[in-house]
Formats: C-alpha cells, sequence, structure tokens
C-alpha cells in the first residue's frame, strides 16, 4: 500500500443520496393532514384540540432539535414559551403593540434568557444539565405568579388580540388552524435543513458522542449552546401563538404539566424525526377525548396505549415509519 | 373578517332557532367545567354535587317550564388549557345550554370569550372574568370575608393592630388589597401583610413578623394545610395572637381547632353554622336545599355546594321570568334579578353588577369542644 | 528503565511533560513524559487500568489535566479539545467512537468539519482513506452502526485521517477484532508513520505493537515505570516482568 496523498480515481465519491422510497414517513405525514384536514372542515371543539396540538406541535419541534437531533435533555423549555407567551401577552395589551412585534419581542427576550442560562449550565452534563433546565422552569413559573404588576399573577391576563397581520386577524377556526398548520409545515421544513446542513452534522456528532465530537474538533459547547438557542426560539413562538390564540395566559398554562405532555408527544412521536412532533402531538392531543366517553376509565385506556405504542414502535410513530422506509430501500 | 363575523353570528341564530324548535321538549343542558382533579378538587367536587342536587330536586319537580334539565360535566385537570377544551367540547358537541362552572379562575377566564361569542350564559363559583357580559358568579364580594372579621375584632375584642397572612391566589389578592382599605373603618391597623404560598410547611417566619409589629391578630387568607400548619406555628411561638382564617370547608378546621382551641376563629357561612343561624328567609332557603343535600352526603360541608345549588336556581328564575330558554334572554333576565333569596345571601344582579351577593350573609365562628357555634 | 538510554532520538512532533488528570479525588495519571516525532510510532502498554486512555484523553484536553503539551513547538491549552483537534492533533477514542446512526460517508465528512464546504478539497481527503482502507469506499451509504468491528474501527481510522492529522492518537484499535483484522490496520498504521505521520498507538496486545513501535512506554497505576526499545526485548517473559513488577 503506498501512501501518497495525491489522487488517483477520477472517480468521484458519491454525495449524492440513494434514490429512497418514503412510503412510511408520506403515510405518517398523510394521516397528520387527514386530522388537520377533519378539524378544518367538521370544526367544533376538534378544532380546539387540533389548534392546541398544532401549537404543541411547534413547541415540541423545538424540544426535538435540541432532544433529538443533539441528544441533550432539558425539562425547562416551558420556560421559554412563557417569556414569549408572556411578552406578547403584555405588549399586545397594556402597550397595544401589533402581535407581530410583540412576538419578535418575545423571541428576543427568549433567546436572550436562553443565552444567559445556557452559556454557563450547557457545560453540565447530563442529569445535571436536567436538573438545571428544571429549575429554570421552575423559576420562570415563580415569577409569573409574583411578578403581578405585570403578569397579574394567577389572575392570568385576559383580552389579548387574535394573531394576525395588518387588516387580517385569524379568528375563525379555520383561519387558525391554517396559520398553524403553515407555521409548522415551516418548521418542518426547517428542521429538515437544518438535519442536513452541516450544523446538523454538529448536532447528530454531539448526539453521537461528545468525546468523539470534541475530538473531532467540533465545539462541543458551542454547539450545544446553538442548538438551546434554537429550541428556546421555537418554544418562544410556541409560546406567543397560544396566547394569541386562546386570547389569555396565566402561569398554569407554562407549567410542569406542558413540560411533561411535550415529552409524551416528542416519544410517541418519534424523538430526532422531522414528522415526529406533529404526528406525536396530534395523536397524544386526539386520544384523551377518543376514551374521553370513557368517563373514569380514561387515564387507564390512555396509558394503556400509550404503552402499548411504546412496545410496538419504541422509536415512536415516525421513527418506525423511517425504519420501514429504510428497510424497503435497502 | 367583519362581514364573515356577521355571518357566522346570524348563521349562529338561525340554527339555534331551528333547534330551539326541534328541540322543545328536549333537556336543558347545564355544563360544569370543574376541576375534579387537581389542586380545585375539593371545592369544585363539591360545587358540582350541589348543582346536581339542585337539578335533582327541579326535575322531581318536573323540571323549569316542563322541560327537564341535564347536567354535563368535565373534569378539567385545573388546568385553564384542560378548560378551554371541555368548555368547547360541551359548546359543539354537547351543546350546553348554560355554564355552571367551578372555581377554576383561569379556566373559566381563558374559556370566556369563546362562550360568549356562543351566546351561553356562565354562572360561576369563581372569580369573574373581565369584560365579559355573559358571565356571573355567586362568589360573595372580596370585602365580605374582611368585614366580617374587622367587625367581631372592633365589637368583642380590644384588638386593634392585625397582620395580614395570604396566599398568591387571585381571591386572596383581592382581598388583602380590601383588608388595607377598610380597616381604617373599623378603627383596625394592618401592622404586617405577609405571603406564603399554598405548599409552605413552615410560617413561623411570617407569624414572628407579625408579632413584633404588634398585631394582636393574625387574618388568614387561603385555603389548604396551611391553616393548620399556621396553628401549629403559633402554639410552638406560645404567641398571644388569635387566628382569624377565610371561609373553609370545616373538615379542615377541626384539627386546628385542637391545636389553638378558643383562639381560632374563622368566616363561616350560614349553611355551615346552620342550627345556630337566627330563623329568617335565609334560614329558609337553606333548609330547601340542606334537606336533599343531607339526605345524599350526610355531614359533608355544604358550603361550595350552596353556591353550586344557588346557581341553578338563579339559572331557573331567569328563565321563568323571561319564559325564553334562549341564552341571551337568559342573560337579559339574569341581570334583571333581584332581591333573590339564595342560600349564600341576597342576590341583586343588574347590567353592571353580575357579582350578585349584596348582603353580608358571613358569620365569625369557633369549633368549641367538638360543636361549631358562632363565636360569642 | 536500561534500555531508555540506547534509544535513537528523534526532534518531537508531539511532547508531554509532566501531565497529570485526577478523576474526583482519584489520580490517574501522575506526571507522564512522553515524546512523538516524525516518522515515529510509540506505543503505550500497560494493564487494565493503568491509565492509558487517561493519557490520551488528557492530551487532547477532553478531560481536566495539568502539566505540558508542546506540539511543533507551542504550548496545546489545556482544556480545548476541538482547538488541538484543529491544530491537527486527532484521537481515535476507545471503542472507536463511531456515529452509528450515521452513513459510512456522513462519519468521514464529520472528520473534516474544519474544512467547511470546500468540496475539491473534501474529495481529495476521501481519495486518500479510499486508498488506506479500499474496503471503506464499497461501504460508504452503509449506515456506520450495522458495520462488522474491523470495518468500524477502518472508518474510525479513515474519519480521524479527514482532519489531515499531524499526530494521531490511536486507542485500542484492536479491541476486540480478529487477529487478520487487527493486522491489516496495524500494517495501515505502520504505513502511515513510515511516511512521516507521528503515531501514538495504545494497546494492550503488546507483541503486535512491539513489531511497529520504535519506542514503547510502560504504564502502570498512572506512572510510566519504563520506557522500552522493541529491539531489545527478546521473549514475553522480559515484557511480563514489567507487567508485575
Ligand atoms: N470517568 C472516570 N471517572 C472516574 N474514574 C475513572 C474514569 N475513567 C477512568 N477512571 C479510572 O482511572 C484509572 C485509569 O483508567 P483508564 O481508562 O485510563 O485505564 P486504561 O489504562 O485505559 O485501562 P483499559 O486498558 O482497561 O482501557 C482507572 O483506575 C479507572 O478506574
Ligand atoms: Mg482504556
Amino acid at each position: 500500500m503506498t501512501n501518497s496523498p495525491s489522487t488517483t480515481s477520477p472517480e468521484a465519491p458519491g454525495l449524492a443520496r440513494p434514490h429512497t422510497r418514503h412510503f412510511g414517513s408520506a403515510a405518517v405525514w398523510a394521516l397528520s393532514a387527514a386530522i388537520i384536514g377533519y378539524a378544518l372542515v367538521f370544526g367544533g371543539y376538534m378544532a380546539t384540540i387540533v389548534a392546541f396540538a398544532l401549537i404543541y406541535a411547534v413547541f415540541v419541534s423545538g424540544l426535538n432539535v435540541f432532544m433529538g437531533l443533539t441528544a441533550q435533555v432539558s425539562f425547562g423549555q416551558s420556560a421559554f414559551a412563557a417569556i414569549g407567551g408572556y411578552t406578547s401577552a403584555v405588549l399586545t395589551t397594556t402597550y397595544e403593540w401589533a402581535p407581530l412585534p410583540g412576538m419578535v419581542a418575545g423571541l428576543v427576550f427568549a433567546l436572550v434568557a436562553a443565552f444567559l442560562i445556557g452559556f454557563p449550565t450547557l457545560r453540565l452534563k447530563g442529569h445535571y444539565l436536567a436538573m438545571a433546565t428544571l429549575a429554570i422552569g421552575l423559576i420562570t413559573y415563580e415569577i409569573a405568579v409574583e411578578w403581578e404588576s405585570v403578569t397579574q399573577g394567577y389572575l392570568g391576563i385576559s383580552g389579548i388580540p387574535p394573531l394576525g397581520i395588518g387588516p387580517f386577524e385569524a379568528v375563525s377556526d379555520r383561519a387558525i388552524l391554517s396559520v398553524l398548520s403553515v407555521i409548522v409545515v415551516i418548521l418542518a421544513f426547517a428542521v429538515t435543513r437544518i438535519r442536513r446542513s452541516r450544523l446538523g452534522r454538529a448536532f447528530s456528532a454531539v448526539a453521537g458522542s461528545e468525546e468523539a465530537a470534541g475530538a473531532l474538533g467540533i465545539n462541543v459547547s458551542r454547539y450545544k449552546l446553538v442548538s438551546f438557542l434554537i429550541a428556546a426560539a421555537i418554544a418562544s413562538l410556541s409560546g406567543s401563538l397560544f396566547v394569541h390564540v386562546v386570547g389569555y395566559v396565566s402561569p398554569e398554562v407554562f407549567g410542569l404539566h406542558m413540560v411533561i405532555l411535550a415529552f409524551t408527544m416528542v416519544y410517541i412521536g418519534g424523538l430526532g424525526t422531522v414528522a415526529g412532533p406533529l404526528i406525536g402531538a396530534l395523536i397524544i392531543s386526539i386520544l384523551p377525548e377518543v376514551f374521553r366517553g370513557m368517563k373514569d376509565y380514561q387515564d387507564l385506556a390512555y396509558g394503556v396505549t400509550m404503552i402499548l405504542i411504546l412496545i410496538y414502535a419504541p422509536k415512536g410513530i415516525a421513527g418506525v415509519a423511517g425504519a420501514l422506509d429504510a428497510r424497503r430501500s435497502a | 373578517m367583519f362581514q364573515a363575523k356577521h355571518q357566522l353570528i346570524a348563521g349562529l341564530v338561525v340554527a339555534l332557532a331551528f333547534a330551539g324548535a326541534a328541540q322543545a321538549q328536549e333537556t336543558y343542558k347545564i355544563g360544569i367545567s370543574a376541576g375534579l382533579t387537581g389542586y380545585a378538587a375539593t371545592v369544585d367536587r363539591a360545587w358540582s354535587d350541589g348543582v346536581q342536587t339542585a337539578v335533582d330536586v327541579l326535575n322531581e319537580k318536573g323540571g323549569v317550564m316542563g322541560r327537564k334539565l341535564e347536567v354535563v360535566i368535565e373534569d378539567n385537570r385545573s388546568n385553564p388549557q384542560e378548560a378551554v377544551t371541555v368548555y368547547r367540547k360541551m359548546v359543539s358537541s354537547d351543546q350546553v345550554n348554560l355554564f355552571s362552572s367551578g372555581c377554576v379562575s383561569a379556566g373559566n377566564a381563558a374559556a370566556a370569550p369563546m362562550v360568549a361569542k356562543s351566546e351561553i350564559p356562565m354562572i360561576l363559583c369563581s372569580i369573574l372574568p373581565k369584560d365579559v357580559e355573559w358571565a356571573f358568579t355567586t362568589l360573595p364580594p372580596a370585602g365580605f370575608e374582611i368585614e366580617k372579621r374587622f367587625e367581631y375584632l372592633r365589637d368583642k375584642t380590644q384588638i386593634r393592630k392585625v397582620g395580614v397572612l395570604h396566599d398568591p391566589t387571585p381571591y386572596a389578592l383581592l382581598q388583602k388589597d380590601v383588608a388595607q382599605k377598610v380597616a381604617a373603618k373599623y378603627g383596625i391597623e394592618v401592622v404586617s401583610t405577609e405571603a406564603y404560598k399554598q405548599e409552605d410547611a413552615d410560617l413561623s417566619v411570617q407569624l414572628s413578623k407579625m408579632q413584633s409589629a404588634g398585631a394582636g391578630a393574625v387574618m388568614k387568607i387561603g385555603l389548604g394545610g396551611t391553616t393548620l400548619t399556621a396553628a401549629k406555628n403559633l402554639k410552638q411561638l406560645d404567641s398571644p395572637m388569635l387566628l382569624l382564617t377565610s371561609l373553609e370547608d370545616l373538615a379542615v378546621f377541626k384539627p386546628v381547632a385542637e391545636v389553638l382551641g378558643d383562639k381560632f376563629f374563622f368566616v363561616a357561612s350560614p349553611s355551615q353554622v346552620f342550627e345556630a343561624y337566627p330563623d329568617g328567609p335565609l334560614k329558609t332557603a337553606i333548609g330547601q336545599f340542606l334537606d336533599p343535600w343531607k339526605k345524599k352526603f350526610g355531614d359533608r360541608d355544604p358550603n361550595w355546594a350552596s353556591r353550586g345549588w344557588d346557581s341553578v336556581m338563579l339559572a331557573a328564575k331567569a328563565i321563568e321570568t323571561g319564559k325564553s330558554f334562549e341564552g341571551q334572554a337568559v342573560r337579559e333576565n339574569l341581570e334583571k334579578i333581584t332581591g333573590f333569596q339564595g342560600t349564600t345571601g341576597v342576590y341583586d344582579m343588574s347590567p353592571t353588577q353580575h357579582q350578585g351577593i349584596s348582603s353580608n350573609p358571613f358569620v365569625v365562628a369557633q369549633i368549641i369542644d367538638g360543636q361549631v357555634r358562632i363565636a360569642q | 528503565m536500561t534500555a531508555a538510554g540506547t534509544l535513537e532520538v528523534v526532534p518531537p512532533v508531539l511532547d508531554v511533560r509532566g501531565l497529570t488528570a485526577r478523576y474526583g479525588h482519584v489520580e490517574a495519571l501522575k506526571g507522564v513524559d512522553l515524546t512523538a516525532g516524525r516518522g515515529e510510532l510509540v506505543a503505550v502498554l500497560g494493564p487494565n487500568g493503568a491509565g492509558k486512555s487517561t493519557l490520551l484523553r488528557a492530551i487532547m484536553g477532553l478531560i481536566p489535566n495539568q502539566g505540558e503539551v508542546r506540539f511543533l513547538d507551542k504550548s496545546l491549552p489545556r482544556r480545548d479539545p476541538a482547538g488541538a483537534a484543529n491544530k491537527g492533533v486527532v484521537l481515535v477514542p476507545e471503542g472507536r467512537g463511531i456515529f452509528g446512526p450515521m452513513t459510512v460517508l456522513e462519519n468521514l465528512e464529520l472528520g473534516a468539519f474544519a474544512i467547511g464546504r470546500d468540496k475539491a478539497e473534501m474529495e481529495r481527503r476521501l481519495n486518500r482513506v479510499f486508498e488506506l482502507f479500499p474496503r471503506v469506499k464499497e461501504r460508504l451509504k452503509q449506515v456506520a452502526g450495522s458495520m462488522s468491528g474491523g470495518e468500524q474501527q477502518m472508518v474510525a481510522v479513515g474519519r480521524a485521517m479527514m482532519s489531515d492529522p499531524k499526530v494521531l492518537l490511536l486507542d485500542e484499535p484492536s479491541l476486540g477484532l480478529a487477529p487478520r483484522v487487527t493486522g491489516e490496520i496495524l500494517d495501515t498504521l505502520g504505513a502511515l508513520s513510515a511516511s512521516g505521520l507521528p503515531v501514538v498507538l495504545v494497546e494492550q496486545k503488546a507483541p503486535l505493537a512491539l513489531k511497529l513501535a520504535c519506542r514503547a512506554y510502560l504504564l502502570s497505576l498512572g506512572r510510566i515505570v519504563a520506557t522500552i526499545n522493541p529491539r531489545e526485548v527478546k521473549s514475553h517473559d522480559e515484557l511480563a516482568q514489567y507487567y508485575f513488577a
């Protein structure tokens, strides 16, 4: 064997991906579209449930970047949803801003907070990071309760205007669902792009092994921070969407409840997949309604279904679909 | 957009009119969004049972204007987002005609704009959502519990300095503000105001501060196990201060009375001191509720349930006055209710007053030798 | 220590001086000196728990450590693995550190993370890896986690080579591999060092390492207890003496 660094091979090593068929993934998207379509056509309380599911899909997309793509744990993402939500709420009510600038302001605050929090804590590993983020979520909740002059405490802020730009306002169920669907699709597209980009490669290297990534020249703490910032920005967006859609905000909205729900959604949907947050959010939101008729057995049925999904689809619904596609194309 | 809104409302009105004609003999549905689980569970379960009791009693008599009533209840898990979902479910799937919802203020506030858009009146256990002309409440004004306690201190004791100890819930905050505002009227001075959280396991710091500020009594505002905590701390501090607490389930008070004895006072609603309460129209009204309540639930505290009962009776009154089950008519006639004798007092509503209880029905009570009695 | 005096000396590319490292209260590395020069393959031998992996991690700056690591006559910052890698000090970690869910190609491309979007340079480096390990080229689209241990090790070494290292650190590349594959990989390493690249090879299989190495450090309980000239080691027994000393 020679060790000449010059290459003789005229053939370019292929950077193109093999042509794969994505039946499984397509089925997941089609199912999501069908659920949203049903809500759009028939309205009713399905519209409310799907609207909440879509807002959660936004939140979970952010969590998925941090947890799925980068394999970090944060129990505190609700803090950034709260920052976005409360900034929107306060600016559009007390200061009568339009929703869009309010949302942007929320995003900026969330990013600043995420930087100040992430810079020191992302040096921590494993459960230390998880504990630190949990504390951040709880502290933000406390601030929302105690800083009454701004947040009105448990009383909450009402009369928040609906989503809108200029003369267009999303008031009807259909308008709200359409706006939210567009946002979710844009986010899914963005996550696809991120995954294929250099940034995404760095994230998955950090996810694979921090030590190996570091040994290869990838600045692990910087990419963790970038991932955290992206997740925080998306969380903030979801918080703003929530307050404009409901027209009201109080601290309980962004409590631990939100974190638990989002974790369930990301695991049921498929951690690290593009379609996972959407299908996870839709299914977790609709399941309790399917079982509502069972009254006292509602929680039991919900729990059993959850366990069945995790047994038969341990990588989540989108994860299983993706695995089927991979097998088919291999 | 504006156009579309009008069309939507026009469509709704037409739909309702048709529905009204077709369903003349259908039941009149009363929806309850209640925190059957979560922090509001004790209060909201009692409230819901009160609503159900009233509905059963009215149905036995043939319903309201010949139409039977039906209760639809959904658990909002004491969470505002869940509340929006269950409200929406009851509006569009169950098509309820009226809400008698529980004490999760945030949930009621979050859902109120949507409910108002559907033109469904709501009679609540909680504080009123802002700017919603479709919402009414059975909650006594925040000042009542405070004023009764001040009155008692002024008339029956030498104590002229008090400390106010409150939790961060909206109703507690309102009451705290009232306390600071009206104290002077009773010749009393609030020398210290301290906050605590519902999950606090020790209040001795706050209590010591009050004592050193010269308070002769602690006015505690807020529900739950912290009352017992405060009592134990006072005992440990060997404090001479009296403890006067808010309205609460009697079950919570029994162990407190065992700790503090005759230094413990609480605000009681008339139904809680029924036997000792002076005869009159209020006692008669409570009696009508307590009979079926006791039959079903025995000695269970009737306080929250009695307000749930009132919410149904107010709705029935509004329907009978207007001779209409239609949402807008019920809303307007609820606003016209005056001098209505409920179990918690007399309700006087008006277009600008949706918190109807106008006279203070409360008493300050004690538990002596295991017996509840009006404090002397 | 008798052998040390007779070793030939090449100006060092990597010069480790008095390196110490601790995990909590446990001092796992107690002042280690080591050098590797152009064209040298130096072996680090020692029993389990001697601190071999710790030594490599400390050189990279992956764990807190004290002492000095001079690289091309400049001092390397002690806690900046990415910086060290970008300067040309590259580690193939224990257990390979392959990114299992990614394809072979994606793994290799990550090795050249620092060059960014320079496609021509990327291809030049890929071709060089294919020359070293022709088998890798056939498996570019395979998910790395589904490959055999030997293939994975080739990808791991190939990935390290993608960054165009100035010194290569390897932590037990033979671990869990069949003798034939091990031989193949070690031959490649030998060829790399012969072409000028300094290589630091941590190995448990001392005979294999000694065949290639120009110098071997014997590590025990975090200290270098002997520096060996492989040509002077006559038998296994002699080596075993050091192990159990
Ligand atoms: N992360 C860690 N935390 C605490 N102690 C550690 C850690 N890693 C290694 N050690 C300890 O440091 C010492 C040296 O470990 P090291 O992994 O460097 O040994 P090694 O020579 O590579 O062994 P092996 O041949 O088994 O790979 C051992 O006593 C080990 O238990
Ligand atoms: Mg090792």
